[in-house]
């Protein structure tokens, strides 16, 4: 029989694919470079492995939500990403939706339980 | 540290040459930034760096990360596809050298070391060539496919009215029919380049064996650059055919270009100044063919060649004009029937 516990992580980890976008975009009105995302994300709860975030900024960078810099004055190199007007757009819409959703699924698992 | 270097740089090769010089400079500093906070003591050691980099992934799993698709030059979905037809022009080119080689050694014999030697390179070379076009092809529909397959987070818009139709079995092509076509294609493609000088009147009138070719050969093979793209072409066609196996609107336009470019080239070539053995006649008077048959011959012979290498392109074009019209008669016919009907009761 598979493992309830395993069979756990292989969902959630499908959930959390798309929260992740939401979590970047909420912590970038100030520029952050990665590894200090992932630190800050993990601080709120959000875990995200490194070899995840860093091909995602560069996705979202492409899709224009974010803008990027290279910082070369400190003594290790570091490209900052920040969120563009656009982005914040995507994000107010995508925070109404999460709520919807979180809504409705609350309301449905509240109903299982009754 | 060496081992960092070496795990950036396994990643960074696996990745388009524009994405490399900025990937590897925020994938040291993310490895760096691990390790600092990893480090037990403010020199990390090989063992930690080694923890960092087992954490981050094996480098082709973290570059297709960043590529965001996989990278095929011939996908898992055309693959069967793709060795069919390379066994297909494999066998088709072995087949054709073969009989080259093989009519070749019967008229002359005492050559057979030269002949053989020849036979061999024109099989490798034949060989890598067919190998390299098919390939081409097949990587141009791959490419030609991912263009038109959603990313992971694009979305693509299209109608329910672009799905394909259900396949309908009047118009479903046999795939003997493809599998003939190339054989024939790389047959008539490999005559052309290294066989046309076997194409000719072969007499023993003189008592021994006399060759007199139609085809000036020197300057069919100025054409080779041609011959070998409606080779390549054509076999295109037939992968076409084997990869839809069905009569569609696309695969007739395809045809019918491919017969309009071919009656275009062909008549090019047949007018070129010298393409015919300009020496055709007087070759074969050489050799006794008309003391034995008769003076009387050599006017009306003579007559046959000045009519058969003047008009021959009429002939191609009509047997072409015929083809494509049965193609679209085939064609209309199947439109005329209207799409299956599934009656749901």
């Amino acid at each position: 029989m598979a493992d309830v516990a395993e069979t756990i992580q292989t969902i959630l980890s499908e959930l959390r694919r798309g929260t992740i976008i939401i979590g970047v975009l909420s912590q970038l009105e100030e520029a952050q470079y990665g590894y200090s995302l992932v630190t800050v994300l993990e601080d709120k709860g959000i875990p995200v492995d490194p070899g995840t975030l860093y091909p995602l900024l560069r996705r979202l960078e492409k899709q224009e939500l974010l803008a990027s810099s290279w910082d070369t004055n400190e003594a290790r190199p570091r490209k900052y990403y920040v969120i563009t007007p656009f982005g914040r757009e995507v994000y107010a819409g995508l925070c109404l939706e999460w709520k919807a959703l979180n809504e409705a699924m609350t309301k449905i698992m509240n109903s299982e339980e009754a | 540290m060496e081992v960092i270097d070496r795990y950036v740089h396994a990643v960074i090769r696996r990745l388009p040459e524009g994405m490399r010089e900025d990937i590897r400079k925020e994938l040291h500093g993310l490895i760096e930034d691990m390790l600092e906070e990893q480090a037990a003591g403010p020199v990390p050691t090989p063992e930690e760096a080694e923890q960092v980099l087992l954490h981050l992934g094996h480098p082709a799993a973290m570059a297709a990360k960043y590529r965001g698709h996989e990278r095929y030059l011939v996908g898992p979905q055309l693959f069967e596809s793709y060795l069919s037809v390379i066994k297909v022009v494999m066998i088709a080119v072995i087949a054709s050298l073969s009989v080259i080689f093989v009519v070749e050694t019967a008229l002359r014999p005492n050559e057979i070391t030269d002949q053989f030697t020849s036979y061999i390179t024109s099989i490798v070379s034949a060989a890598s060539q067919g190998f390299v076009w098919v390939t081409v092809v097949f990587a141009m529909i791959e490419y030609g496919i991912r263009k038109k397959t959603p990313s992971e987070y694009g979305s693509m818009s299209w109608r329910p009215s672009d799905l394909p139709p259900i396949p309908d079995s009047r118009a479903e092509i046999k795939l003997s029919e493809p599998i003939a076509g190339i054989i024939f294609t790389v047959l008539f493609t490999i005559v052309l380049l290294s066989g046309a000088e076997l194409l000719a009147i072969y007499t023993t009138a003189s008592g021994e064996l006399s060759i007199v070719p139609f085809i000036n050969f020197d300057v069919l093979y100025r054409f080779w650059p041609f011959i070998v793209a409606f080779g390549v072409a054509g076999v295109g066609k037939e992968i076409y055919k084997m990869l839809v196996r069905q009569r569609t609107a696309g695969l007739l336009a395809y045809h019918i270009i491919f017969s309009v470019a071919g009656v275009i080239f062909a008549g090019f070539l047949l007018s070129e100044p010298g393409f015919w053995n300009p020496a055709f006649m007087e070759q074969l008077q050489a050799t006794g063919i008309f003391i034995e048959a008769g003076n009387e011959f050599f006017e009306p012979v003579s007559r046959i060649w000045e009519t058969v290498t003047g008009n021959l392109i009429y002939l191609i074009i009509l047997i072409t004009l015929i083809d494509i019209g049965s193609e679209v008669f085939k064609w209309l016919r199947l439109k005329k029937a209207g799409p299956i009907t599934i009656n749901i009761p």
